[in-house]
């Protein structure tokens, strides 16, 4: 449950499970997410922690605080979500997954037809 | 400015907190304030005057200097504040002769702000009975009562004093579940000190590492990760050009040299070496070690 890793502050680390968890679907648009309360006490993070992580959603514009009610994801999240996750992938992790991929002199239409090693084939 | 005063009234105020045990002094002047709504971290060696700090908190100790809970002098008026102030110590226990429901019901009777309802609710889900006495509890048991007790006090402020010690990593992570669950609101403010830092590292909102009675750190966590930078390092010529940089604290592991770093830029960190926010514990042992930490700017 709490394997946080130290590279990057526990708020973006949380941020980003809540995003996959809606890329995934594991929350629909228009449902509730988990509250900080039970986030909190499920990873035994400070509440403020938690906090902060909506807040960057509510920031991305894909969640909505209801009074008295909690976070709801909203209508377009996911669309919106994509976008974003696709421009930080090609901006963050592609120039250096592309790097290693020449470096190692792989053939990349070869690298896609592979099913990658250790995950299991569908 | 006095609506921002009254706003966020410091739940405990410490000035120039002084204790002297004959002609040894353990607090050397604490100066401190700790907000409502926050975890707190108190950290430091046995012996370091943790518990002399909490005991002064409570009222069971008289310092020189001043202190104020809840705007209170703790010392003078604590029959007042321990309505709004629960705790765990780690020498505290529960009347061993009582069964549970009795204990319940001395409490409610002896504490103004104590609900026989919610201690009763908070053992749902557990293995302690209503009829069980207390000698016949496990040590787990006995943790698992002794929160149930607390929470069901409605304070302002818990202090816990190694409220999971000698519990196994279950009962320790059901315990600040509980806590994270059922009992922290904004309104709520928790002080904890306990030596299994690690556990509880990211539950923390501020620390205050204490060091041979001095207050060498007090900072927010968010502060913390700003400031402090641990670098990994394996060869030789970056260690050396690392090193220039004035290091902390360094240690070898493995054959790589691990550094940590009080304000240096990460950007110029990242070109030597592989660069992280040090863990508590680590950023504990390193600061322990320090002459001086200028707890001037330690906040």
């Amino acid at each position: 449950m709490d394997d946080f890793h130290s590279g990057s502050p526990i708020f973006i680390q949380i941020r980003q499970r809540l995003i996959e968890m809606i890329l995934r679907g594991g929350v629909a648009e228009g449902d509730p997410l988990p509250s900080v309360r039970q986030i909190s006490a499920d990873m035994q993070v400070n509440p403020l922690t938690v906090t902060k992580a909506f807040e960057a959603l509510v920031d991305l514009g894909v969640v909505e605080k209801r009074r008295g009610l909690g976070m709801f994801v909203k209508t377009g999240a996911r669309a919106g979500l994509l976008t974003h996750e696709r421009e930080k992938f090609l901006s963050e992790d592609w120039p250096r997954i592309a790097a290693q991929i020449k470096a190692l002199e792989l053939d990349v239409s070869t690298l896609l037809d592979q099913t990658p090693k250790g995950t299991p084939s569908k | 400015m006095t609506d921002q005063t009254t706003a966020i009234a410091p739940i405990v105020s410490a000035h120039g907190l002084r204790k002297k045990f004959g002609n040894r002094e353990i607090l050397h002047g604490l100066d401190f304030e700790i907000p409502p709504g926050r975890i707190y971290g108190l950290i430091g060696h046995n012996g370091a005057g943790k518990t002399t700090t909490l005991n002064a908190i409570l009222g069971l100790t008289n310092c020189e200097g001043t202190i104020r809970v809840l705007g209170e002098d703790p010392f003078a008026k604590r029959a007042k504040l321990m309505e709004n102030v629960a705790f765990i110590s780690d020498v505290a226990s529960l009347p061993k002769f009582l069964r549970v429901r009795e204990l319940f019901a001395l409490l409610s009777n002896i504490h103004p702000n104590f609900s026989q309802e919610k201690a009763r609710s908070f053992l749902e889900g557990t293995d302690i009975r209503p009829e069980a006495k207390v000698k016949h509890l496990s040590k787990g048991m006995v943790a698992q009562l002794h929160l149930a007790v607390v929470m069901a006090i409605d304070a302002k402020l818990l202090v816990l004093d190694e409220p999971t010690l000698g519990l196994d990593i279950t009962y320790r992570k059901r315990f600040y579940r509980r806590l994270l669950e059922d009992y922290m609101t904004e309104e709520r403010t928790l002080l904890i000190t306990t030596h299994q830092v690690d556990e509880i590292e990211f539950m923390l909102s501020d620390i205050m590492f204490i060091r041979d009675g001095d207050l060498i750190l007090h900072m927010q966590m968010e502060t913390v990760s700003e400031k402090f930078s641990q670098l990994v390092v394996s060869d030789p010529a970056s260690a050396e050009t690392a090193r220039g940089l004035k290091p902390v604290y360094e240690e070898t592991r493995f054959g790589q040299t691990v550094m940590i770093f009080d304000g240096a830029d990460r950007a110029v960190l990242e070109t030597l070496g592989k660069v992280s926010t040090p863990t508590l514990s680590d950023l504990f042992v390193a600061l322990m070690q320090r002459p001086t930490v200028n707890p001037g700017d330690a906040r």
